[in-house]
């Protein structure tokens, strides 16, 4: 049996029919990717019926109708069924049975279309279908043009030949056909006769490898979810070992009773054990728990019952991105090894804070010393943001500042009259700094300065480009500071002490 | 310029035990046993050069470390001081659940750096010295930390290299205190090259000072006390 639905086949440009588009949607030119989020459903609703199905083109599928059509007495009634559940996702469909997949294609493409696809008016697919009846194909074929044939070269060929209709083709012999056009004619003959070149390919639906647990009442405490989280790797583990496989990560999915969900993607590689499995649904509940008013870590029990939420309805585990369980075999070179201690603590930390709070440090180049640090989240691929090995001019050499804030502080330098030092375009200073004011503390004498040394960045480009002049600042506190006026401001970017 | 370089004979008794994590040559006569004990909370007064110096040394015999609520910390001169950059976690942010995340860090890192972002009651000190003493690592606190064992501070630094318009930052000359508790209560007072020219860490010896040092240093240490003519160093 093939189910057709016209207006979601061939998004591959073969000219479709403006007529085939009946009122489904509003407008013939959805994108494909709705078709096919459109055509997964309309396959879901035959999954329903028939569990094996063959999605033979965008469009259309196909199965085998016989234990189907027992099942629900007789073939026409199996595909009223189809067409009327079809038509509640508002696409049309036609259906046509024979006795091999090429026929029955031929079938449902000859079925006219259901007038329109509403579901009151199911009753009316009857001439959407097209049954052909058993020993019946070769005759229905016999009368179809060769036209039909997917290999339009033949066709044309049959038809300059005198062989308009499939009947005529088939009724030559199969040695001859088979010496005269090779093994694409061969093919269309067997066609021709309805004999099926190969049997349909209908897989079993993909088994459901995720396993869940449904606490009822919804358990507010974290350590019967865990418990059970511990259970649920063991099942998943020893689903994933019947098959062969391995996930290279799992997704922890805990849903609340109010309905709100914690969902988080936990690196597996096959190397999880079921309690490590059970540490992470911990680390993750721990994150989503209530941080207590005074920062201490609390009991659990403690704090049992507070939860806002209402506890945990379902704890779901699934395996991500399956692949064929072949073992371990570690680089012989490389980065430096994260031991399963310290990534423990780090994906321990991540669950608390999220993915971003957990950095590695990565040395590279640049002109500012912000920028020769790049801090790369922990479990990424570590590589700076700008080359180290590039020679960068207009860096400050010397001991590096201890102390780099991630944001400028604002700061007022003044000379010994107290007017701000100002930096001409020509480079030169007003006046000898003599004062280091900061915002909130009190102002520190200067004792020794150096600079000012330009620098202009990227001047191409309006975005990126700055102009500066930096100063060292030696202050009578022992400290000394980096700073540098840009736009007329005083800033501290780094400090030394 | 003169710089005495400390090395392991210079450190009379110290050879670093297996209970403490090694520091850098000039700063093992700081501490009791040569070395930060394991399962200890030290407090540097106030964030600097000298808890990276701290951090470097231990990072540099190949343990893993965390820095934990001090956003600005200079990685760059960390790994001049001996810090490896790929065994470092830094958590800029530990948010209001701090204890928790730097007991997780102290459960991968041998030794955890950490401004806490609130002031900790002690409660929560008690908590995490108990963790601290389970998993043998040591935690490096800047600020006040009440129950620390070794307590350093920095007392006076100077810049050299600076002038008046021309230069650029060199050397910094520094006395750094170190006391505490225990076998730690002597107090002990040394002078450090933080950082030297060559970028480490040196033991500075008083006559390499600049002449214009200000010594306001408390009366009574033996170094003020027999200080020669001080001798200027020229800084190129």
């Amino acid at each position: 049996m093939v189910v057709s639905c016209p207006g979601l086949c061939c998004p591959d440009g073969r000219p479709r029919d403006p007529g085939d588009f009946g009122d489904f949607g509003d407008s013939g030119d959805f994108g494909h990717l709705e078709a096919a989020r459109l055509l997964e459903r309309v396959i879901a609703v035959v999954t329903g019926f028939c569990p094996k199905v063959e999605v033979v083109e965008p469009g259309v599928c196909a199965f085998g109708a016989r234990g189907p059509a027992r099942y629900f007495g007789g073939e026409t009634a199996l595909a009223a069924r189809i067409i009327a559940a079809v038509a509640d996702l508002v696409v049309e469909s036609r259906v046509g049975v024979a006795d091999g997949l090429f026929a029955a294609l031929l079938a449902a493409r000859g079925a006219s279309p259901a007038s329109a696809a509403s579901p009151g008016r199911a009753a009316d697919s009857s001439s959407a279908i097209l049954v052909v009846p058993p020993g019946g194909t070769a005759q229905f074929l016999a009368a179809q043009p060769v036209s039909v044939l997917a290999d339009q070269d033949l066709a044309g060929l049959l038809k300059r030949l005198g062989l308009g209709k499939l009947g005529e083709f088939a009724a030559l012999p199969a040695r001859d056909v088979a010496s005269r056009f090779g093994d694409a004619g061969e093919y269309a003959h067997r066609l021709a006769r309805g004999l099926d070149p190969r049997s349909l390919a209908a897989r079993p639906p993909p088994a459901d490898l995720s396993v869940a647990q449904e606490f009822d009442p919804p358990e507010s405490r974290a350590e019967p979810v865990v418990f059970a989280a511990k259970a649920l790797a063991e099942q998943l583990h020893a689903g994933l070992a019947a098959r062969g496989l391995t996930c290279v990560c799992v997704q922890v999915r805990a849903t609340w009773a109010d309905g709100r969900e914690s969902s988080r993607l936990w690196r597996h590689d096959g190397l999880l054990s079921a309690a490590g499995v059970a540490d992470r649904v911990r680390w993750q509940l721990d994150g989503w728990r209530p941080t207590p008013g005074d920062g201490a870590p609390s009991d659990r029990e403690a704090d049992a019952g507070q939860h806002p939420e209402g506890g945990i309805a379902v704890l779901r585990l699934s395996p991500d991105l399956l692949v064929r369980a072949a073992g371990q075999q570690l680089a012989l070179w490389g980065e430096t090894v994260v031991s399963d201690r310290v990534a423990r603590a780090a994906m321990r930390v991540q669950a608390m804070l999220g993915h971003e709070a957990v950095l590695r440090p990565v040395i590279g180049g640049g002109r500012d010393f912000a920028d020769q640090v790049t801090p790369i989240p922990f479990g990424e691929k570590t590589e700076p943001r700008l080359a180290a090995d590039q020679p960068w001019p207009g860096r400050v050499i010397g001991p590096a500042p201890s102390l780099v804030y991630p944001a400028a502080h604002e700061a007022e330098v003044t000379d010994d009259a107290g007017e701000i030092v100002t930096v001409s375009g020509r480079c030169m200073v007003s006046a000898a700094p003599a004062r280091l004011a900061m915002p909130g503390e009190p102002p520190r004498r200067v004792t020794g300065w150096a600079g000012p040394w330009p620098l202009s960045e990227r001047w191409w480009d309006p975005a990126a480009a700055r102009r500066r002049a930096r100063f060292q600042l030696a202050t009578d506190d022992g400290r000394a500071w980096l700073a540098v006026v840009q736009d007329g401001r005083w800033l501290i970017e780094a400090a030394y002490w | 310029m003169p710089v005495g370089e400390s090395g392991p004979s210079a450190v009379p008794g110290a050879a670093p035990g297996s209970g403490t994590l090694p520091v850098l040559p000039a700063l093992r006569e700081l501490l009791p046993r040569g070395g930060l004990a394991r399962g200890s909370v030290l407090a540097v007064a106030e964030f600097g050069l000298l808890c990276l110096a701290l951090v470097a040394g231990v990072s540099a015999d190949g343990a893993w470390c965390g820095i934990a609520g001090i956003p600005e910390a200079g990685v760059l001169a960390a790994v001049g001081l001996g810090l490896d950059a790929g065994r470092t976690l830094l958590v800029p942010d530990p948010g209001p659940a701090w204890p928790q995340v730097v007991a997780s860090l102290l459960d991968g890192c041998e030794l955890v750096l950490l401004r806490p972002p609130a002031r900790a009651p002690a409660q929560v000190r008690q908590r995490l010295e108990a963790t601290l003493r389970r998993g043998r690592g040591v935690l490096l606190v800047t600020g006040d930390w009440p129950g620390a064992q070794v307590r350093l501070r920095v007392v006076t630094q100077r810049w050299t290299g600076l002038g008046d318009g021309h230069g650029r930052l060199r050397a910094c000359c520094a006395e750094v205190v170190a006391n505490g508790r225990g076998e730690a209560a002597m107090t002990r007072t040394r002078w450090l090259w933080l950082p030297a020219e060559n970028g480490g860490v040196a033991v500075a010896d008083p006559r390499d000072l600049p002449a214009d040092f200000p010594f306001d240093v408390p009366a009574g240490l033996p170094f003020t006390q027999a200080s020669p003519a001080l001798r200027a160093v020229s800084n190129g």
